[in-house]
């Protein structure tokens, strides 16, 4: 079996009877990677992404929330437009797998627990500012002192130390000290005195807590070869400014700071544009100035411009010669928007690839969900909440663990959902002692 | 006595290149795993071939490049023909006594060496096995090829970034060879630790493509659950939350508030800007406070459904403040006064003007053979008992061939030399770096 550019295939197929190479479902009998460890998370928006890579993971992770929730229960957007802490889609998201629980660490009761608990913990994550825990006596060297396998990350926005660590920030500030925005923007002939641009989705948070996680695994490799653990002290600012691929090398090798294009890479010098509007109002990614074209390439553009009669000149024999290619580029680029122009975003991205171009089409969530390939790969993830009686759509592994699989075993944990289940079931208060705890504010 | 690493014990056979598998198998090595990068000079990793990054005065070759340097610092390197029977042979051994084997080619080249998980597991029962093919090696377009843009672009990632009603700003570098990178690394992290539970290895089977559309979620959720139009007026809102006229939905990044913006900065060059963001009603007090208390700041600011509403003029006024002095007097003014507000900083800032960095040790000086005196990027973590550390400079093209093939796999240094004839080790229509002939004397 060979799929349509000659490449071997398993030759497995989907309902459709589309050849899908080798897709196979994940054997969800195996338990996740973090199988049997157990993780706190005291987090915002900073870092409750790294409690989620742990927890779709398997580790049972319990979130820890002030009483009443944690702050970031209330960004938008919600469950039918309607505000509610318990119907925001950003926290629904970011908490997969959680358990959670509400404790008030400014109490002393809320202490006592929160060491109780860390007491089982295998792991404790936090994104309070430098400092707080610490002052609560619940700092790592508190918390490890009757545990010395613990391992406690702390990820917050500059780190424990050092002049900035105690500045405030927000996604937009770590992406402006970070470089992402020194880096992302327009050229002047799309967009007039174009500022830098901070782009979208609040990837400073994902920035941070990808280093973090790397941190904790590899603590948790160290802890498997010596019993010991640590204190990981992670910074966003550092692991943002350490994300802008070649800025740094290129200041550091030439002196020179790379300007802003529009939708392709910063560069120390102009290049060419790579991004083209398509008829049906969709923008297509080349990913490379010029397409790198050979004259078998060309060959190929040439023939599938014809199908629609818009190859112009290209089929000409005399485009068969690489010098030809390289002095006539902007006719031939001229030629590519022309047909881009009267051709759809997904058939121009489909065409490209299928003649091993590496283009990308710039999908909007209009066209990702649903995506065929994506949904052969089940990535797309029923997830119940059963108190809202429905079943809604998630996305789902940002890696297929074949042996182990990543899982989202249960929606965002509704605030205290399980004060009960962990307090009492687990840690053994009585029903009277949790009224009390209620009532005091504590949980 | 330097402290102890992580991954001490584990080696990573890493057959990567370009960007985000060679950036995955860094972070492996500055934990302190024994990282041993696969090549074939007439097959040069594209990084090595990178016109941006050769100093001035430094002779060019696949050995001088900074880009190279950084994304390949703490590993070893071997070459090694694949497509000769004794070079696949060797690479199977080194296999054998390896824990991670890491790959970004597309998705059958390691089937096609003989090298897919299926006869790796024989080679090595518990291997762990990290693929990063653009849209991974299952579904109907496993084939189809990525680099950072074009997955940005799939992924969803491109449209979230850039000023409504223009062309997509996106991001301006490979964000999802980056992150790729993280992936590839956290992949194999994850599975070590199941197989440090069970003694089982895997295969782990990325998408570069697919990593991104996680970083969407909230996005997506509004698309599955609410029925939300991705493509919409006023969307995406540039460095706002909403842009101004636009209907106010959330767009994705944290709350909506206002200002929430870049601002042009003293003197004026290009990269003289600074943001600030007032979360709440009391922040943008202590910006009014802050400014002076100007007249302009009047009370229809005072609300945020105010201050959304008149957000041009809002900005435009803080603007003429921010003109008034540089990003770093302004990032810490703010700071002072409780603001969340941050200078846009270039590479150039980073390197040389922020003093978070440098007090944090994020740029180490090492020597690098070709390149002098050069500086690392350091882990944006502080381990306090096993720290990741920069321990070496990226490999010459071959360079520890000698000491991987002799020391570790055994071969008798006659053998060695024969692969040096026969293109198993160095191309025959190649010239023998000085290096190399160095080390095989």
């Amino acid at each position: 079996m060979t799929s349509a550019n000659g490449n071997p295939s398993n030759g497995s197929y989907g309902q459709d009877g589309v050849d899908i190479g080798g897709a196979r479902p994940a054997d969800l009998s195996q338990p996740g990677s973090l199988n049997g460890l157990r993780a706190l998370e005291i987090c915002d928006e900073k870092g409750q992404f790294c409690g989620k890579l742990m927890a779709d993971n398997g580790a049972d992770l319990i979130k820890i929330e002030p009483p009443g929730g944690e702050a970031c229960r209330s960004f938008g957007p919600y469950l039918d437009d309607i505000p509610h802490r318990e119907r925001s889609l950003s926290f629904w998201h970011y908490n997969t797998s959680k358990r959670g629980i509400t404790l008030n660490l400014e109490t002393k009761p809320g202490q006592d627990i929160f060491k109780q608990l860390a007491a089982t913990a295998d792991i404790v994550l936090e994104s309070r500012q430098p400092g707080y825990l610490e002052s609560l006596g619940l700092g790592y060297s508190a918390l490890s002192a009757d545990n010395p396998g613990l391992i406690m990350c702390s990820l917050t926005p500059y780190g424990q130390t050092g002049p900035w660590r105690d500045y405030v920030s927000s996604d937009i500030t770590q992406l402006a000290g970070g470089g992402q925005m020194a880096s992302s923007g327009y050229d002047e002939i799309d967009v007039p005195a174009p500022p830098p641009i901070a782009p979208g989705g609040g990837n400073s948070w994902h920035i941070g807590a990808h280093y973090a996680y790397i941190g904790l695994m590899a603590a948790l490799y160290y802890r498997f070869l010596t019993g010991e653990g640590q204190y990981i002290d992670a910074s966003i600012h550092e692991a943002c400014a350490l994300t802008t691929e070649g800025a740094i090398a290129i200041y550091l090798s030439t002196g020179d700071v790379v300007q802003r294009h529009t939708g392709r890479h910063a560069a120390p010098d102009m290049s060419p544009a790579i991004q083209f509007p398509t008829g049906d109002g969709g923008w297509l990614n080349t990913t490379r100035s010029g397409t790198n074209l050979t004259p078998a390439r060309l060959k190929l553009l040439a023939e599938w411009f014809d199908q629609t009669g818009m190859a112009e000149d290209l089929t000409d024999a005399r485009y068969q010669d690489p010098e030809v290619i390289a002095a006539e580029n902007d006719h031939i680029v001229q030629v590519m928007k022309n047909f881009f122009m009267n051709s759809t975003l997904l058939d121009s991205f489909h065409g490209g690839q299928q003649r091993d171009f590496p283009w990308g089409a710039i999908r909007s969530m209009d066209e990702i969900v649903g995506d065929d390939h994506l949904t052969d790969r089940e990535f797309f993830k029923e997830v119940e909440h059963p108190e809202l009686g429905r079943t809604f759509t998630y996305p789902g592994p940002a890696m297929l663990l074949n042996g182990s699989p990543w899982r989202i075993s249960r929606r965002a944990p509704l605030i205290g959902e399980h004060n009960s289940e962990i307090l009492q079931g687990e840690l053994g208060l009585t029903n009277s002692q949790l009224l009390l705890l209620a009532e005091g504010r504590v949980i | 006595m330097p402290l102890p690493t992580p991954l001490q014990g584990i080696r990573v056979v890493d057959f990567t290149w370009v960007r985000a598998g060679p950036w995955a198998a860094r972070w492996l090595g500055t934990l302190g795993a024994e990282v041993i990068k696969v090549e074939w000079p007439l097959n040069l990793d594209t990084l090595r071939q990178n016109r941006f990054t050769v100093p001035p005065g430094v002779e060019p070759g696949p050995n001088s490049t900074g880009q190279f340097a950084d994304t390949n610092a703490n590993k070893r390197g071997i070459s090694v023909n694949t497509r000769t029977e004794t070079g696949l042979e060797l690479v199977k051994r080194l296999i054998s006594v390896s824990d991670v084997v890491i790959e970004n080619f597309s998705s059958r080249i390691m089937q096609r060496w003989g090298l897919g998980y299926d006869q790796l597991k024989k080679i090595r029962p518990d291997i762990i096995y990290v693929s990063m093919a653009g849209f991974g090696h299952t579904g109907r377009y496993h084939w189809y090829g990525t680099m950072g843009p074009a997955a940005q672009a799939l992924s969803g990632l491109t449209h979230l970034s850039g000023l409504p009603g223009a062309p997509p700003a996106g991001w301006g570098w490979s964000y999802l060879d980056d992150t790729g990178g993280m992936y590839g690394a956290i992949s194999a992290l994850t599975a070590l630790r199941h197989r440090s539970a069970t003694g089982k290895g895997q295969h782990v089977d990325l998408s570069q493509m697919i990593t991104g559309i996680t970083l969407t979620g909230p996005a997506l959720l509004d698309k599955t659950v609410n029925g939300r139009k991705a493509r919409r007026e006023g969307f995406p809102p540039g460095n706002r939350t909403v842009w101004p006229g636009a209907e106010v939905v959330n767009n994705y990044r944290g709350p909506i508030a206002a200002p929430h913006n870049a601002y042009r900065t003293s003197p004026g060059g290009y990269n003289d800007w600074a943001t600030i963001a007032c979360l709440s009603d009391d922040e943008w007090q202590k910006l009014v406070k802050l400014m002076g208390n100007p007249q302009w700041a009047d009370d229809r600011f005072e609300t945020i459904d105010g201050r959304l509403e008149h957000q041009d003029e809002m900005d435009q006024h803080i603007e003429k403040w921010t003109k008034t002095m540089g990003k770093y007097e302004l990032t810490e003014k703010c700071q002072a006064a409780g603001i969340r507000a941050m200078a846009v900083q270039s590479s150039q800032d980073r390197v040389d003007n922020d003093p978070q960095l440098r007090h944090r040790d994020m740029y180490v000086p090492m020597d690098h053979p070709m390149l002098g005196p050069w500086k690392f990027q350091n882990a944006p973590f502080k381990m306090s008992k096993s720290p990741a550390r920069i321990a070496n400079p990226p490999p010459m093209i071959g360079q520890h061939n000698r000491e991987v093939l002799e020391s570790l796999l055994g071969v008798p240094h006659d053998e060695l030399l024969d692969g040096y004839e026969n293109g198993v080790f160095w191309p025959t229509t190649m010239d023998r770096y000085p290096y190399i002939e160095e080390a095989l004397r």
